[in-house]
């Protein structure tokens, strides 16, 4: 071993140098650099596929999505024809049941008016009836209390005559 | 003088078929620790890998992003694969081995003999000019390998003259690369050192100058891997 300054080319630090840098390229490639940019490809691989899936089930949300906004929809229509047509209906059935009850009323005015009319008549024969008998009792009484030949035979024409009129 | 002292540094000198073979033992002892660090930061991160990354995982994560996109964007996609390790390994490397000269410095003294035990590896001329030229000529190797005839051809665009140009050219290229890198790193390490013997006065200088340091260190490492980068891909780009 000797001490020396100053610059010099050396044969020996050249090649230890040179063959010092060729293992530990060796061996970092092998043992740090392949692994690492193992591990970083497969990071990238499964960053790609997590942007593909988020792609992918933001797709299918958004058709999902689509569909469900279509069936609202569809729904909200039915759901208005309905309405619409419950309201036809109830409309339609007010109206038949005020016509019923027209109907029904008129027939009832009318029933009542023949009713009426009928009891009228019917009243008024009885009296007539009632009339009749009255006055021939009415009349005989009389008879009985002062009646001659001649008065009976006016009086029976009388009768005969008002009874004529009456019929 | 102060400076020599701090430069001396232990030697190991061997003789090969009478050539002589020279170990710095700081640079050995700076690259080894700097290896160690990398190995363990990198490797510890990549224990528990989670797909949610937390603590030392985002730090490395940042790293290796950062450097896959100083790759890419030189490279096409798939040769750039190849090169992953390899950017990511030198950017991180340089990143640690240009702060470790800032942290501290071991001097011992023995026989009025000091020597520096500590500094950054890439203050020492013989890395970075080394790793600069294995570049270029893995470069020119991966040129020749694609296509002989364009890389040939190169040499004689757009006019047959400017072929001496362009030698010059690709010789300056290395040596450029590996020279600002060693001489920023070693610019920051002398100028800590020559703070620390200015007394009381240094020391609000030598706080500023250690932070500016970081950050040069910071910038060179990615300036030293981009280049690498831009370097490989003139040579492999199809237009060229």
């Amino acid at each position: 071993m000797h001490y020396e300054s100053g610059i010099h080319i050396e044969i020996g630090t050249i090649l230890f140098q040179l063959a010092a840098f060729i293992i530990l390229m060796l061996l970092v490639g092998r043992f740090a650099l392949r692994p690492m940019l193992q591990t970083m490809k497969q990071r990238q691989d499964h960053i790609e596929g997590q942007i593909k899936s988020a792609e992918e089930s933001r797709k299918e949300a958004e058709k999902l999505l689509e569909e469900q906004k279509a069936e609202l929809s569809r729904t909200r229509q039915e759901a208005k024809e309905i309405i619409e047509r419950a309201k036809a209906q109830s409309e339609r059935e007010a109206e038949e049941i005020i016509k019923g009850a027209h109907e029904r009323a008129e027939r009832m005015i009318q029933e009542a008016t023949a009713e009426i009319k009928r009891e009228k008549e019917k009243a008024l024969a009885s009296l007539r009836e009632e009339v009749g008998t009255l006055s021939i009792q009415l009349a005989s009484k009389l008879l009985e209390k002062e009646l001659d030949k001649k008065g009976q035979a006016k009086l029976v024409a009388t009768y005969l005559e008002e009874v004529g009129r009456l019929q | 003088m102060n400076l020599r002292r701090m430069e001396n540094t232990p030697k190991l000198t061997f003789h090969l078929a009478g050539l002589p073979i020279t170990f710095d033992v700081t640079v050995m002892i700076g690259t080894t620790v700097t290896c160690v660090a990398v190995f363990l930061i990198a490797w510890l991160a990549t224990r528990r890998r989670a797909l949610v990354p937390s603590g030392i995982q985002n730090v490395v994560e940042m790293l290796v992003e950062f450097t896959r996109g100083l790759v890419r964007s030189n490279l096409d996609a798939k040769t750039s694969e190849k090169f992953y390790s390899f950017a990511f390994t030198l950017f991180f490397y340089l990143l640690i081995a240009n702060q470790l000269g800032l942290m501290f410095n071991i001097v011992t003294e023995s026989d009025h003999v000091s020597a520096a035990w500590w500094k950054s590896p890439t203050a020492d001329i013989n890395g970075p000019l080394a790793m600069a030229f294995v570049i270029t000529i893995v470069a020119h190797f991966l040129g020749i390998r694609k296509s002989p005839k364009k890389y040939g051809a190169h040499y004689f665009q757009p006019f047959w003259w400017m072929f001496p140009l362009h030698l010059i050219d690709e010789i300056a290229k290395p040596l450029t690369h590996g020279m600002r890198l060693w001489a920023n790193i070693f610019a920051g390490e002398v100028l800590v050192f020559v703070l620390l013997k200015a007394a009381w006065v240094g020391i609000p200088l030598n706080v500023i100058w250690i932070g500016y340091s970081v950050f040069v260190g910071i910038i060179q490492a990615y300036v030293f891997t981009i280049l690498a980068m831009v370097y490989m891909s003139q040579k492999l780009s199809t237009d060229h």
